[in-house]
């Protein structure tokens, strides 16, 4: 009686969050679902059913498979350079903790990451300008040519990546952070005492130990690579003429299709793509990380 | 007992009658400003408009001295999304200017107001507006919307860099544009442009890319899409007008290098003689006039005629604040308030019969928006449901093509992009029934 009493109660407790975290996110994700096989123009009432014809209409749309391969490369771009230099800074910065430069160092990797997104895009936006842009002054001084950062097309998909790496660092390297400071410094001693180096210490011992925390950052970062949009926009968007080439991304594409194109449907079948590509790849993440964590 | 126990019983009904009444007056006094302060929100696509809205609020103050008008202008594409989300949740506000090719959705899905009587004569008027604006503003034989102003291109050129380059006299056909902007051109020790002699839309987002392109096509003699006997529409481009336009672009790009995708481009390099020329409607004059007043240029037709982007003032919601909606549509199209727009703020009024000769004395530039030949053509977006995607696909094509310089001494190549694009384009109509025969 006393258990069930417990269980009643864990069940009502739970259950307003429930409620809200349904309502939030289940629903819409189901609502997307059910648009997707859909016809809707967002004015009229009408809402025709047309099955897979969105989806089929998908496999032969060159700008959404644009979209789909500058999205793909910048999120999987970030993750190559996110990972591995955030595990480098954090390992970096743990060492070097008893430094009054410490706080410093933290807080100048991760302010990047609570700074708003449109001014720091902006002033990105500042950096790679072919004419007036830093960036291309420096290299100038070192003999280098000056480089169109967003009008050409290789040079902009590598500039939002640039971008987006800047802002997930900080998130990386903090929970690198805590990871680092969760091992256990015994092993660390009986490396040192068996004559490994500070290297191999990071090689052999640091990264095999922080997989669970690459198996949670790698999720997270990759899942937000797939979401660009507001960088991509930022770094092309001007009053007027000369803004810079346009990255298409999914987001993007997909506000285009239900806001300038009027076609809901469509976008929701972009969006369905999306959340199927994300589940995908975060299953394969999880195979992969905890496969070898086991081994 | 009795009694007492009525009285008890009674006391919390009083008390209770007393609250309710109580409140009622509170809410009431509370109320009344409100009800007797009217507010009406004006939505625009383009800020440069907000101080014409608010001179028009101003003039109503004394016919409508509590009605309060909040502008919210902000930019274009920002502004066709809100409208998209406003209109159909009922969060619109009460008026809302838009271009007539985007309005045509909304006018088929009934999310804007028909014209009372009184605004419908205005509009149907000939003294006030000829068949073109009237339409603009009708759906269905039915008035909807109160013609307002209208895009329309012309050449905007800096007198002193034609003086320097020994030019007396505006470009009068396309090939002149090619050779004027060689000759225009300001270069570094390399030989790279330093000043475009042409400033030409190549990239960014959106339609504005499709838009210049077919306002350069149409000066070949050729559109992007076009309407049929039947009242369908097909693209037709491909073919040696269509070429001539795509390729003087690539000329100008890759070929003479008058211009380069990264310079400056637009009314902001114009302003800053980052460009001598470049093509753009009327508005551009008021934003010199605020932000160059010392530049020194001139503006000219342009070879064969224009773009008009017809836009009104259409009206949501319902009684009083339609009402009200409806007063200040009226009242920004008061012949007063509309010279004020042309000299203020640049945007070429619809209403016919204006005197503008005041204004074009002391602002020259604008005689080549309202003084053209009688042969001077013309042409607008299509009033059809997937405009906005012919010519968001349209650009992404264009930028493509813009970007390859392999195309420019190719013109195989350049008919390949041309079919594509056609092709693209007629696909589209086919999808929503719109394609010719």
């Amino acid at each position: 009686m006393l258990r069930r009493k417990r269980w009643l109660f864990a069940i009502l407790a739970i259950l307003p969050t429930l409620a809200i975290f349904a309502w939030l996110r289940m629903y819409p994700i189901f609502e997307t679902l059910r648009l997707s096989l859909h016809k809707w123009d967002i004015l009229s009432r009408n809402k025709p059913f047309i099955g897979l014809a969105n989806f089929q209409e998908l496999m032969t749309d060159r700008l959404f498979h644009e979209a789909l391969l500058n999205t793909s490369i910048i999120a999987f771009g970030v993750l190559i350079i996110t990972i591995p230099t955030a595990m480098v800074l954090a390992a970096l910065i743990h060492y070097r903790t008893r430094s009054r430069l410490s706080g410093f160092y933290e807080t100048a990797i991760f302010l990047p990451h609570v700074v708003s997104l449109v001014p720091a895009a902006m002033a990105w936006k500042w950096i790679f300008d072919a004419r007036l842009g830093p960036l291309n002054a420096v290299l100038t001084f070192f003999g280098i040519e000056p480089q169109a950062w967003l009008f050409d097309p290789t040079l902009s998909v590598i500039s939002v990546i640039v971008l987006c790496s800047w802002q997930a660092l900080g998130y990386a390297v903090l929970i690198y952070l805590v990871g680092f400071k969760s091992l256990p410094v015994s092993l660390y001693e009986a490396a040192k005492l068996d004559g490994a180096s500070g290297p191999q210490s990071f090689w052999f011992l640091s990264i095999p130990m922080l997989k669970p925390i690459t198996l949670y950052v790698s999720v997270v970062t990759l899942v937000s690579g797939f979401n660009v949009y507001a960088q991509a926009f930022v770094l092309a968007s001007d009053a007027q003429g000369a803004p810079g080439r346009q990255v298409r991304v999914l987001v993007l594409d997909m506000l285009e299709n239900s806001f300038r194109n009027y076609r809901v449907g469509y976008a929701a079948s972009e969006a369905v793509v999306l959340l199927l590509i994300v589940l995908v790849l975060t299953l394969i993440q999880f195979s992969l990380l905890r496969e070898r964590g086991r081994a | 007992m009795t009694l007492q126990s009525t009285s008890l019983r009674r006391l919390p009904s009083n008390a209770l009658r007393m609250a309710l009444l109580g409140s009622a007056m509170g809410i009431a006094a509370l109320a009344a400003p409100a009800i007797s302060a009217q507010e009406i929100r004006v939505w625009s696509g383009y800020p440069e408009l907000a101080p014409f809205y608010e001179h028009v609020a101003e003039g109503m103050k004394a016919d409508y001295p509590d009605l309060t008008v909040r502008v919210e202008a902000i930019a274009l594409r920002e502004h066709e999304k809100r409208l998209a989300l406003g209109l159909t949740s009922g969060e619109a506000a009460e008026v809302i200017e838009l271009g007539t090719s985007t309005a045509t959705r909304y006018l088929e899905n009934e999310l804007f107001n028909a014209a009372p009587e009184e605004v419908s004569a205005f509009v149907q008027d000939p003294a006030n507006f000829n068949d073109f604006f009237r339409d603009s503003a009708s759906f269905g034989g039915t008035v909807y919307g109160l013609p307002l102003f209208r895009g329309q291109s012309a050449l905007y050129y800096n007198t002193d860099m034609f003086e320097a380059a020994g030019l007396t006299e505006p470009p009068t056909d396309m090939a002149q544009y090619t050779e004027y902007a060689e000759a225009l051109t300001q270069r570094d020790a390399n030989g790279a442009p330093t000043v475009s002699g042409w400033s030409l839309r190549l990239s960014g987002g959106g339609q504005g890319i499709a838009e210049k392109f077919w306002i350069n096509m149409f000066q070949y003699g050729e559109n992007l899409v076009e309407q049929t006997a039947d009242g369908k529409w097909r693209a037709d481009f491909a073919n040696e007008q269509g070429r001539a336009a795509l390729k003087q672009y690539l000329e100008n790009v890759h070929t003479l290098k008058t211009v380069t995708v990264e310079m400056p481009a637009d009314a902001e390099a114009f302003e800053r003689e980052q460009t001598a020329m470049f093509i753009r409607e009327s508005w551009v004059i008021g934003d010199i006039a605020a932000k160059a007043p010392e530049l020194n240029y001139a503006t000219a037709t342009l070879p064969r005629g224009s773009i008009v982007a017809p836009v009104s003032l259409w009206i949501s919601g319902e009684g009083e604040q339609a009402e009200a909606a409806w007063a200040f549509a009226m009242a920004a199209n008061e012949p007063e308030n509309l010279l004020w727009l042309l000299d203020n703020v640049g945007w070429l009024p619809n209403r016919s019969g204006l005197d503008y000769s005041a204004i074009l004395e002391a602002k020259p530039a604008l005689a080549a928006f309202v003084d053209y030949p009688d042969t001077y053509e013309f042409f607008s977006l299509p009033n059809i449901g997937p405009v906005e995607e012919i010519l968001t696909r349209a650009a992404a094509r264009l930028t493509e093509a813009f970007a390859n310089p392999a195309l420019a001494a190719d013109d195989a190549a350049i008919d390949g992009v041309l079919v594509a694009m056609q092709d693209e384009i007629n696909g589209l109509l086919q999808r929503e029934g719109l394609l010719a025969e």
